[in-house]
């Protein structure tokens, strides 16, 4: 069997690595249109921080690819997919045949529609080149501007601050992470951040991005002008579905696909930020453009590219976040906007804790500060689990796994995992 | 010699455990510079444990990495720091690959990796890599099961505790 992967990067590799496992004699071919291979994009703020080298960026060994005996194409784009004649072009013009296709394909972010966005110094980071780019004029920079306040912005934002940049976050609703937490959670977190030398702007967005050829500054709808000399938008992704639409491919928000992960077309498979599965905690169709997911649907793709009919569970929308120390993870659905919901939460100094639930059953989670509880949580959200019997305990600091060993016991179909099992043997 | 294999771990008879956090600090101290409790109190950063023992209702588990087969953290981490060993199948962290971006704490179901606030990296149970002598014996294996005092820590394969459960069981009947 041939198989062939574009994309060499959470989901891509993890599809290759599963393959050979299983199948010591496929042959693997692995399309990247990036050089530097094996690095994990997450770490790249962490780089840009400095707080580590390119060196600790890979998530795999060096020799991955050799050790696995995966033919690669680095630094080649993959540009069509005929369907007909099962091959995939390269640019250049090399013709590479499959049997079984993944598009892993990834998502690039989403920039603004802004005049100035092509100036130089205006960045996004998705790629080492983006962030060996940053790295290059940091020196000449004091002070930048990031355009959003999610996620991603603060992130850049906070890279850029720890090496003593003077950082404005340009945030268009009323709140930092309003995608994420609520008002109060996010004066918590807004609050650490200002005094740690975070300027934040709410409800404001750039106009307009100043300057010659290279960005000196940006201009915000209020009308006001802050000089800078470097812009980070930091707002999110989209899929990389052309590959997939031109060669006809349903595609919807993402690549549609089913729950073995595999499109419209039934020798190609589709996994990670590209694809377009089911949520958990939604029950219905999305995108979570993580890397959990991407790794988990590339394994799960890679199964059953091979044939084995493994259906995919589905992915869970989920993040963590440290700034100065502190911790924030949130996941599911955690600003509903439907009635149905029931919402339990606290707040202390520094400290906010809010679980989303629906019939009992827990959909969404906000941690800040005390994260300890989270994968406890986590599961329960997954396994959808009626935590009727435990919801006065939800939000304790001691909310650890021995709590909800009696639904472990009494859920045991849905805690089939023999970990679970063994700790339950004498309870 | 009880070394982590595919087949065996460490498992907690919950009906012995009285909860007296012997294997907290004895782990504790497995992790410290100087491996002395008197020393190890004194060090900085101060050693950290990676079991603990938790409560439901009366009853108590001490709880620890589960080693899991297909583990969720491993999958989770996306700096390449934890990953399974494919000779033992234990779930190791490499310290040096780690950035302390808690995806591991996020989705761990046995809240099994602990957040060491003062390295900024996760901590997890690493199976006592010193302690790793063929001529250690089974319990002497690992910190926590060496200094449970109510013998409710076993280390070995599925079988041997269940049946290590119940001959306890008949040597209490009698
Ligand atoms: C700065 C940053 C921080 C992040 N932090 C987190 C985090 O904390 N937690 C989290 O869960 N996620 C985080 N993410 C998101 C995470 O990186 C992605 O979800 C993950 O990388 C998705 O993996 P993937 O394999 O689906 O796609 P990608 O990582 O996007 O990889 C796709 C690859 O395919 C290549 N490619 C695309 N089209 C073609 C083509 N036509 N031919 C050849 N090659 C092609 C791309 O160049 C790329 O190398 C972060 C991302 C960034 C950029």
């Amino acid at each position: 069997m041939n198989y062939v992967i574009i994309g060499g990067s959470a989901a891509g590799v993890t599809a290759a690595e599963t393959i050979r496992k299983n199948d010591k004699k496929a042959v693997i071919t692995l399309i990247s249109d990036e050089t530097f291979p094996l690095y994990s994009r997450c770490l790249l703020t962490y780089l840009i921080a400095g707080s580590i080298d390119e060196s600790k960026l890979c998530f795999r060994d060096k020799d991955f690819y050799k050790e696995n005996n995966i033919k690669t194409y680095l630094g080649k784009k993959a540009v069509s997919i005929d369907r007909k004649k099962k091959s995939v072009s390269l640019e250049g013009g090399t013709k590479v045949p499959y049997d079984k296709l993944l598009i892993a394909t990834g998502a690039t972010p989403k920039t603004e529609n802004i005049p100035g966005v092509n100036k130089k110094r205006v960045f996004t980071i998705r790629r080492i080149d983006d962030a060996r780019a940053i790295i290059k004029i940091l020196d000449n920079v004091n002070k930048a501007a990031v355009l959003g306040g999610g996620l991603i912005g603060l992130r850049d934002a906070y890279a850029l601050r720890q090496k003593n940049k003077e950082v404005t976050v340009v945030v268009k609703s009323q709140q930092v992470l309003s995608q994420m937490v609520d008002a109060d959670a996010a004066r918590i977190i807004a609050t650490l951040l200002e005094k740690n030398g975070i300027k934040i702007m709410t409800g404001a967005a750039a106009k307009e991005i100043l300057g010659k050829d290279t960005a000196e500054g940006i201009l915000t709808d209020g009308g006001k002008r802050l000089d800078c000399q470097l812009v980070i938008i930091g707002k999110g992704v989209n899929p990389n579905t052309q590959l997939a639409s031109a060669a006809a491919i349903k595609v919807e928000e993402g690549i549609v696909v089913d729950e073995f992960l595999k499109t419209s077309d039934k020798d190609i498979f589709a996994a990670g930020d590209v694809a377009q599965t089911y949520d958990v905690a939604r029950d219905a169709k999305r995108i979570n453009a993580l890397w959990p997911s991407a790794v988990e649907q590339g394994q799960i793709a890679g199964l059953n590219m091979l044939g084995k009919n493994v259906s995919y569970e589905g992915s869970l929308s989920m993040n963590s976040v440290d700034f100065f120390g502190l911790a924030s993870i949130s996941m599911g659905v955690t600003k509903p906007k439907e009635e149905g919901y029931e919402i339990i939460s606290r707040i202390r100094k520094n400290e906010y804790k809010k679980i989303v639930l629906k019939e009992n059953r827990i959909v969404g989670m906000v941690l800040v500060g005390d994260v300890g509880s989270a994968g406890v949580i986590s599961i329960l959200i997954r396994n959808k689990i009626d935590v009727s019997s435990i919801k006065g305990k939800l939000l304790d600091e001691r909310f650890d796994y021995a709590k909800i060993m009696p639904l472990v016991k009494k859920f045991k179909d849905k805690f089939r995992q023999e970990e679970y099992q063994d700790t339950i043997m004498t309870f | 010699m009880k070394t982590k294999t595919k087949d065996i771990k460490i498992y907690c008879d919950i009906t012995r455990c009285v909860g007296c956090k012997s294997c907290e600090i004895a782990c504790a101290i497995e992790h410290s510079k100087s491996k002395n409790i008197f020393a190890a109190v004194k060090e900085t950063p101060l050693p950290k444990r990676r079991v603990e023992t938790q409560n439901i209702g009366s009853k108590i588990i001490s709880l620890h990495c589960q080693h899991c087969e297909d583990a969720p953290c491993v999958k989770a981490c996306m700096s390449g720091a934890l990953s399974k060993d494919e000779k033992t199948r234990a779930t190791i962290h490499d310290k040096e690959k780690c950035v302390g971006c808690w995806m591991c704490v996020m989705v761990c179901p046995f809240g099994a990796i602990i957040r060491d606030a003062e390295s900024h990296i996760a901590v997890k149970c690493d199976l006592c890599p010193d302690r790793d002598d063929p001529s250690t014996g089974s319990g002497l294996r690992y910190a926590c099961v060496a200094a449970c005092p109510t013998d409710a820590l076993f280390a070995g394969t599925k079988e041997e505790f269940e049946k290590n459960l119940s001959k306890k069981k008949g040597n209490s009947k009698h």
